[in-house]
């Protein structure tokens, strides 16, 4: 969480470029040449989106065409990616496990961090650090374990395995602390002696007043459950009961690879995170920034 | 700091006392189970031979995992390649981020606004579309890249099947979701610098390497510390959907790391005694590594508030 202050203060006030650099006749070639490097960028991050579109609107007799721009465009490769696997049904499944899993980690992150705000008890030092060391745990090496405690429930093949680990979360707990913890006390004190309960402070007093940090984490935490790929890798079985970053990898077999629907159905996983990035574009890389990287 | 810590209301004591865990339970209860208990549990399973059938008994074989995990070639290849896949990280999500930053510095704010929002993207595409694009792209017979590589008359790349050059593929790739978004955080901690101190180096008669040399870079220092610091601790692991669907480890090994064989060793050879012990090593080893790297930054990183 050290980048959090060196980012979340210039993202809002951004100084302009200073007007003496931009005046003189060197200033303006190396603008433009700074235009340039960032064009090239620009070009290296979105082109295989780009691509990614335009292939998968392709006919399926002119899927190696390699002009730039889309010829005649055609839906067949989603029809066939339609037809082929669920897809329907596994982005339903996605939008149930990232939207159960969002809100579950902003309730129990709220509870957490109230919890580490408002008392000082025993231990609580200790648990904090437990749960901001939890990176420090890879997945890959509690994978094993958490697979075979989902066999042992039962729950191999089912929606609800891929919630249950996420139902907290190391992030949304310790961003909602550290944003509880500028709250001013005196708006506490003084529901407290309007004989609020500590329950009723949270969810009245307190909670209104993060919105903003909670909306980060819904961003946050939406997208990446719904690009999660590792944990549904293990579990998955059936198509039926699986998230759609499954499905994109079904379309990758060994004997040969089906380009035009595996286009088009990672365009279909893409295109509800990329609405909400065009939708949401600066709350959304505010809320990234603040984060970290994940 | 933690005022809010100090206002305790004034119920009995004993609910007092339970009272905040109460409130922690749920979080408690779900890292505890999926993260703490299963890191305990690989420790145990590290000691036994099982091939996760419900039906085999685990057999305890003591240190024996390790032993075998030890003498395998196959295990320091993949160590060795985690180094790589760090080292040839670090250029494309740090020091390319860092020259991109402070070079486009100056740019109008309109324009940077457009380039921002575009250089994001990858970073919230999800790793197998991105890798499913790519495969596409770097198909040595149809993808769009061995086409303009034939066009200029060479002779096509075989990016993922080449065992020399696999590995800078997925490098790349991995770079490829991380360089906008370094590119970001380093923009944001450049526009933060007071511009009266780079007016008042310039009034010294500062020339503008100097001014990068003596005033961005120190000020920028922490932000690339920890930006190197997620590098170093993460940047194998963000490879890891890459290598399981472009190279399944392969060509010949070239492509595995230690997160990867964890993997390999678990749910491809079944060996959950195998994996188990990698993973205890690999905890440790970077148990150790994060906790020498943040003391080393809290050394050297420059505090300016």
């Amino acid at each position: 969480m050290t980048i959090d202050s060196a980012v979340s203060a210039p993202l809002r006030s951004m100084p302009a470029a200073s007007p003496r650099a931009r005046a003189k006749g060197k200033g303006r070639a190396t603008t433009a040449i700074a235009h340039l490097v960032m064009v090239i960028l620009s070009i290296f991050c979105l082109f295989p989106v780009y691509w990614m579109v335009v292939s998968s609107l392709r006919p399926p007799n002119e899927i190696y065409d390699t002009s730039l721009w889309p010829t005649g465009a055609s839906l067949d490769n989603y029809a066939y990616a339609l037809k082929a696997i669920p897809i329907v049904r596994m982005l339903g499944n996605t939008l149930v496990v990232s939207t159960v899993v969002t809100i579950a980690q902003l309730i129990t992150g709220l509870l957490a961090a109230y919890a580490f705000a408002r008392w000082r008890f025993r231990g609580d030092k200790f648990v904090y650090t437990l749960v901001a060391l939890t990176w420090l745990v890879p997945f890959q090496v509690v994978m094993i374990p958490d697979y075979l405690l989902v066999s042992n429930l039962g729950l191999l093949d089912s929606l609800s395995a891929l919630i249950l680990p996420h139902l907290a979360g190391a992030l949304a707990i310790l961003m909602l602390a550290q944003a509880m913890r500028s709250f001013p006390r005196e708006v506490i004190e003084a529901a407290r002696m309007d004989g609020a309960r500590s329950w009723r402070i949270l969810w009245e007093v307190i909670m209104p007043n993060l919105r903003g940090t909670i909306a980060s984490l819904a961003i946050l935490v939406f997208i990446s459950t719904w690009n999660e790929y590792f944990w549904p890798l293990l579990l998955s079985r059936s198509p039926e009961n699986s998230v759609i970053q499954i499905g994109i990898q079904m379309f990758m077999t060994s004997e040969g690879t089906a380009w035009g629907p595996l286009m088009a159905a990672s365009t279909m996983a893409s295109l509800p995170i990329l609405f909400i990035y065009i939708v949401l574009q600066r709350q959304v890389v505010q809320s990234f920034m603040k984060s970290g990287i994940r | 700091m933690s005022d809010l810590a100090m206002t305790a209301s004034v119920p009995p004591p004993r609910r007092r006392h339970l009272l905040p865990w109460l409130y922690l339970a749920p979080a408690i209860l779900t890292l505890g189970l999926w993260i703490y208990w299963p890191l305990i549990d690989a420790f145990r399973l590290s000691f036994y031979e099982w091939n996760m059938l419900p039906t085999a008994e685990p057999k305890f074989v003591g240190w024996q995992n390790y032993e075998n995990i030890f003498a395998l070639q196959k295990f320091w290849q993949s160590l060795n390649n985690t180094v790589i896949y760090v080292v040839g990280l670090w250029p494309l999500a740090v020091l390319l981020p860092l020259a991109i930053a402070i070079y486009t510095h100056d740019l109008p704010r309109r324009s940077r606004n457009v380039y921002r929002a575009i250089i994001f993207v990858p970073l919230i595409i999800a790793p197998v579309v991105a890798a499913a694009v790519w495969r596409w792209l770097l198909d040595p017979r149809y993808g769009l890249v061995n086409e303009g590589i034939g066009t200029l008359g060479y002779r096509a790349v075989r990016f993922l099947q080449d065992p020399k050059i696999a590995i800078w593929t997925i490098i790349v790739l991995t770079g490829w979701k991380l360089i906008g978004f370094s590119t970001l955080i380093l923009s944001a901690a450049n526009a933060n610098i007071n511009p009266s101190l780079i007016e008042a180096a310039r009034m010294d008669g500062a020339t503008r390497w100097a001014v990068i040399r003596d005033v961005r870079l120190p000020l920028l220092r922490s932000t690339v510390l920890f930006l190197t610091l997620m590098t170093i601790l993460l940047g194998a692991q963000w490879s890891f959907s890459y290598i399981q669907v472009l190279t399944g480890g392969g060509p010949l090994g070239a492509t595995t790391n230690i997160f990867y064989i964890l993997w390999d060793f678990g749910f491809s050879s079944l060996s959950v005694g195998w994996s188990s012990a990698a993973a205890v090593i690999l905890f440790l080893g970077f148990g150790l590594l994060a906790f020498i790297l943040f003391r080393l930054i809290d050394r050297y990183s420059f505090h300016d508030n």
